[in-house]
């Protein structure tokens, strides 16, 4: 459905089913021929344009499941349906995680090279493109259900390359500036870039919000370009002429000066940066908690500090100071430690300096573990092949979000994982669209160390995971199938393998997999498992729930929206009994969930942290004030959604929250209409 | 005005349900005398008077939509009659552009309907009639329309059975405007329609019966699916095309998609998607589809339904057709409420030994579509 309304043509009467495409051609041929054709041809501003999303490219994570329309990624496509009123709306788009709590969850995992990321990490992410390509002007993002998540905005440009048209203050301010909870138009002002676009991604970063945040519809609004190849062709002499890290879109905070400095610098003789380093009482402090963080200094004042230093050679020929002692002549294990804390791009760029700094930041051991995760616009081929020659040493690789389209070739990733993949522990590739099935095999064949294989969101037609290779895999611990399709064979026969596995997540499987079989295989054969996540995974029954009974170290159990019979028999109060070191259960929407059961959890959740009650209906405020008086260490009760607790209890429910110290989220139902 | 008075005994009306019932007379009469002039004197000659009149014809409490622009902005706002829709005008432009290509056809569709208990309903929204629920979408590609009748026994556990069937028609109404939905697979909507149901953070309790019909342009084929005893009757030149087969467990109790609430799981009827009938047909301008729930089947003789519809082929006209719906509605409403007349629901329950007399009081809702 496209969706394009005019800005300066009233006459057009927009309609949520109307397709406008036809009409869009026919009025640009009339524009071609008429006088205002002409006018704009001067200046080749096109006209202006407001335009609703067409598509979704990708995304990293969506409440609902992929059939359905509630709650899924889809929902953004059209104009808004919901936008001035706030509240909970499955026809919005949500994602799957708000706050910290997964973060504090059992399941938690560390990032992979934490350095790289920015100040806001971006957590979810959703591409979506339009049908016209414009010029920015603004982007509007409709928000109806707990604003604020979003954190930069990217453009696609005809050239190919990802350009932030905005970009979120670091995270204090957005603090103070925290958006009230009512629906808003949110339209950042975007950076001043002549980009031509048609594709944007909204990068999301959900730890700070109260509860799930939801996005209505995205509108991109500019203007159109009427000559494209000739605009096309400027913007690609004129970014030729650039030095290429200046392309880059992440501003690099290098004044022009300092860089032509870097530039023209010669290498012979040791040239004048590495004379003036060592014409410099610089002593950095080189505490093991690494808070000098030394990246930060290169990215913010090296430039300076380097513009100081010519203006103080200029005037001094000969430096008057022998220095005592220069970054060269520490040894080298202390300058690896040092380099150890840049992030990626800063340790290519000190490579830059010198011969020497090259030496050191092209060692091996400071790309053992490597994530290209925050540089998933940057990813390309040409990386995987430098990188390559550099990660000798490569233990733990995240190449999460990368080659989305079409920037790293299936063939080029499986040469590298060939040449550097024997020794990998840890493998995280979640929502790499490139992946092919050739490519899993690869892993399956190369990889066999594997303690962590990360697949989320790497759903194909047909399922990716259908090559028995990865049954080679024995030594895995930690296997994340979020949202990925998968035969149900190779989990049975891999789950069969890896005995010591702690932490499984199949949330959004298939339909086709019968859950109560992998419940029982995984009593049979994981009895080490820490932490499950079956969220939305269908066809799980009674049954199942008392074979995962049989799992005692559990300490995280997420059962949303499983179990969708009707009464849940004795599983739950097995499960309670036998797993005392629960930590998080998630029983949203498990709507056979009794007052009996309730009563169990009060019993037997001694070492409860998080709870979700979301939607279930019989739920009193005896059995909640029992469950808060009894698990001494919740601090997670979402209530959401539960029919019997009416708006006096709200108030209610706040004081108890004080008092406990418990968060409890009570999102008010909601009356359609 | 005592809202809380006993509506459902014909005898002990109140003033203003007796003057309701005098107005929706009148309307009816009105309906018949328009119509009648209307054949005899062309569409041309009653112009404007035709829309001031329609408006008289229903109940004051509803938004009468006009037949103005502005409305075209939002899908869920005007009343009942659900007058040609701004995609249609420009399906028609594009046809006429080149009319010597393909003359696909589509289908002018209205609605009308009454909830049985107004009491209860008293506000008009655009997609309900009751306990009744509807719906129609209009792509380049199809037509889609629906209805759903909520089963009224979840009342008396507390639940709302207009819920169900209006959740049903609006996820039914989402998936049909979905780019890559495709009308030949009512299955497909049906099924999807029902899941999201199930996906719903507040539970959407009850059950309902449910008639889908879709008409695939690009081959001129009518799609139907059918749960439960709504359905769908299509004539072409006074005869009977293609009907729904009536799916009953027994005596008015019909398969129904369902939802029940947990706490009383197991005790109640639950019939997939999949139980429901399907059937395609080749159609072609000039045949007339009435989707109508039990409420229009129950109280209308199927003699007089051929003969209003058989009028109806190849009716362009928005206005001619709204009529007819109006005038369907208000007969099966009128009669619904006489306790004198034989319905065919009457006759049926007496053909399955249980006593039953007068006309079944049930929401009525009439989606009238014509293939032109």
């Amino acid at each position: 459905m496209s969706l394009l309304a005019y800005g300066d043509s009233s006459d057009t009467e927009p309609d949520a089913l109307v397709d406008f495409t036809a009409m869009l051609r026919q009025r640009q041929r009339q524009f071609g021929c008429g006088n205002k054709a002409q006018a704009e041809q001067a200046d080749d501003q096109g006209y202006y344009l407001e335009q609703y999303v067409l598509g979704v490219l990708d995304f990293s994570s969506q409440y609902g499941i992929d059939y359905s329309i509630s709650y899924t990624a889809a929902n953004v496509i059209g104009r808004p349906t919901k936008y001035p009123a706030y509240g909970d709306y499955p026809e919005t788009f949500t994602m799957r995680t708000y706050g910290d709590w997964w973060k504090r969850a059992p399941s938690a995992t560390r990032e992979i090279q934490a350095q790289n990321l920015p100040k806001l990490a971006t957590q979810d992410y959703i591409v979506v493109y339009f049908e016209e390509f414009v010029v920015p002007t603004e982007v509007v993002i409709y928000e109806t259900f707990n604003p604020g998540a979003v954190v930069r905005i990217w453009a696609y440009g005809m050239t190919k390359h990802w350009t932030c048209l905005w970009e979120a203050e670091s995270e204090t301010d957005s603090d103070l500036a925290r958006p009230p909870a009512d629906s808003r138009r949110f339209a950042p002002p975007l950076n001043n870039t002549a980009v031509i676009t048609k594709t944007l991604r909204i990068d999301f970063n959900h730890s700070r919000l109260n509860y799930y945040t939801e996005i209505d519809a995205i509108m991109l609004c500019g203007r159109t370009v009427s000559r494209i190849k000739s605009l096309l062709g400027k913007q690609q002499r004129q970014q030729l002429k650039k030095p290429e890290f200046v392309s880059l879109p992440v501003a690099i905070p290098l004044t022009p000066k300092a860089e032509s400095s870097l530039e023209s610098s010669p290498i012979s003789g040791g040239g004048p940066i590495s004379y003036k380093l060592r014409s410099l009482k610089f002593q950095p402090k080189c505490r093991p908690d690494g808070a000098t963080k030394l990246h930060e200094f290169i990215n913010n004042d090296l430039s300076q500090f380097l513009m100081e230093n010519r203006v103080e050679g200029g005037e001094q020929q000969q430096p008057a100071v022998v220095p005592s002692i220069c970054l060269t002549d520490l040894p080298f294990e202390i300058l690896l430690r040092i380099l150890s804390y840049l992030d990626l791009k800063s340790l290519f760029r000190v490579g830059q300096v010198s011969r020497i700094f090259y030496d050191i930041s092209s060692h091996p051991l400071l790309y053992a573990e490597l994530s290209l995760k925050p540089y998933w616009h940057l990813a390309s081929s040409t990386l995987l092949c430098t990188l390559a020659l550099r990660a000798t040493m490569l233990r733990k690789l995240d190449l999460s979000w990368c080659g989305g389209l079409g920037n790293i070739s299936p063939t080029e990733f499986k040469k590298f994982l060939t040449q550097r993949g024997d020794n990998l522990t840890h493998l995280r590739l979640n929502s790499c669209k490139f992946l092919n099935s050739s490519c899993i095999e690869t892993v399956g064949i190369v990889c066999d160390n594997l303690i962590e294989l990360s697949l989320r969101n790497c759903a194909t037609d047909p399922p990716l995971l259908n090559f028995s290779c990865l049954a080679n895999l024995k030594n895995l611990e930690r296997l994340d199938l979020f949202q990925t399709a998968f035969e149900p064979e190779l989990l049975l026969s891999m789950l069969e393998g890896n005995r010591k596995l702690k932490h499984l997540n199949l949330a959004f499987c298939g339909v086709s997999v019968n859950m109560d079989n992998v419940a029982a295989h995984l009593a049979t054969y994981n009895t080490q498992l820490i932490s499950l996540d079956l969220w939305k995974a269908h066809f799980l029954s009674a049954r199942g729930l008392l074979s995962l009974a049989r799992l005692h170290q559990l300490e995280e159990l997420d059962l949303g929206w499983c179990l969708r019979e009707a009464s849940l028999g004795d599983g739950l109060f097995q499960l309670l009994s036998n797993c005392p070191k629960l930590k998080k259960l998630f029983l949203s929407a498990v709507r056979g969930t009794t007052e009996r059961d309730l009563m169990h959890i009060a019993a037997l959740g001694k070492s409860l942290e998080q709870l979700d009650l979301m939607g279930i209906l019989n739920i009193t405020h005896e059995r909640v004030y029992d469950i808060l008086v009894h698990c001494p260490k919740l601090q997670l009760l979402d209530l959401s959604f539960c029919d019997n607790i009416m708006d006096r209890d709200f108030d209610v429910l706040a004081d108890w929250s004080r008092h406990f110290n418990v968060d409890i989220k009570s999102s008010r139902v909601y009356v359609p209409r | 005005m005592d809202l809380d008075l006993d509506l459902d005994d014909p005898r002990d009306r109140s003033p203003l349900q007796q003057m309701l019932d005098l107005a929706l007379m009148a309307a009816y009469a009105g309906g018949q005398v328009l119509r009648t002039l209307w054949r005899l004197m062309g569409a041309e000659a009653l112009g404007s008077s035709t829309e001031a009149e329609m408006e008289e014809c229903r109940p004051s409490r509803r938004h009468p939509q006009r037949k103005s622009q502005k409305e075209h902005h939002y899908n869920h706002q005007g009343g009942e009659g659900d007058y040609l829709r701004y995609d249609e005008i420009l399906l028609a432009k594009m046809r006429n552009n080149n009319d010597k290509k393909h003359q696909y056809p589509r289908l002018v569709t209205v609605v009308c309907g009454f909830p049985k208990n107004f009491a209860m309903y008293p506000r008009y929204v655009r997609g309900k009639f009751g306990e009744d629920a509807w719906f129609h979408s209009s792509s380049p590609q199809a037509d889609t329309l629906g209805v759903a009748d909520g089963v009224g026994g979840w009342r008396s556990y507390g639940i709302d059975p207009g819920e169900f069937s209006d959740f049903l028609m609006r996820s039914c109404h989402r998936l049909a405007t979905n780019r890559n939905y495709d009308a030949r697979r009512l299955d497909w909507l049906l099924s999807r329609a029902y899941l999201d149901l199930l996906e719903q953070k507040c539970p959407v309790l009850g059950s309902s019966t449910v008639c889908l019909l879709s008409l695939n342009r690009e081959n001129s084929t009518v799609y139907t699916a059918n749960i439960g005893d709504s359905g769908f009757l299509a004539v072409r030149s006074g005869r009977i095309l293609c009907r729904s087969l009536e799916q009953q467990h027994q005596f008015n109790t019909p398969y129904q998609l369902s939802s029940p609430p947990p706490n009383l799981g197991g005790q109640f009827l639950i019939d997939s998607p999949d139980s429901a009938d399907f059937q395609e047909f080749k159609t072609r301008p000039g045949d007339v589809l009435l989707l109508a729930t039990d409420g229009v089947y129950d109280n209308l003789p199927l003699e007089l339904i051929l003969e209003v519809l058989s009028e109806m082929a190849g009716v362009e006209d928005q206005m001619v057709l709204q009529m007819t719906a109006n005038s369907l509605a208000l007969m099966a409403r009128t009669l619904s409420t006489n306790p004198l007349y034989d319905s065919p629901f009457s006759r049926k329950a007496r053909k399955m030994n249980v006593e039953s007399s007068g006309g079944k009081r049930d929401d009525i809702t009439v989606l009238l579509a014509s293939v032109i």
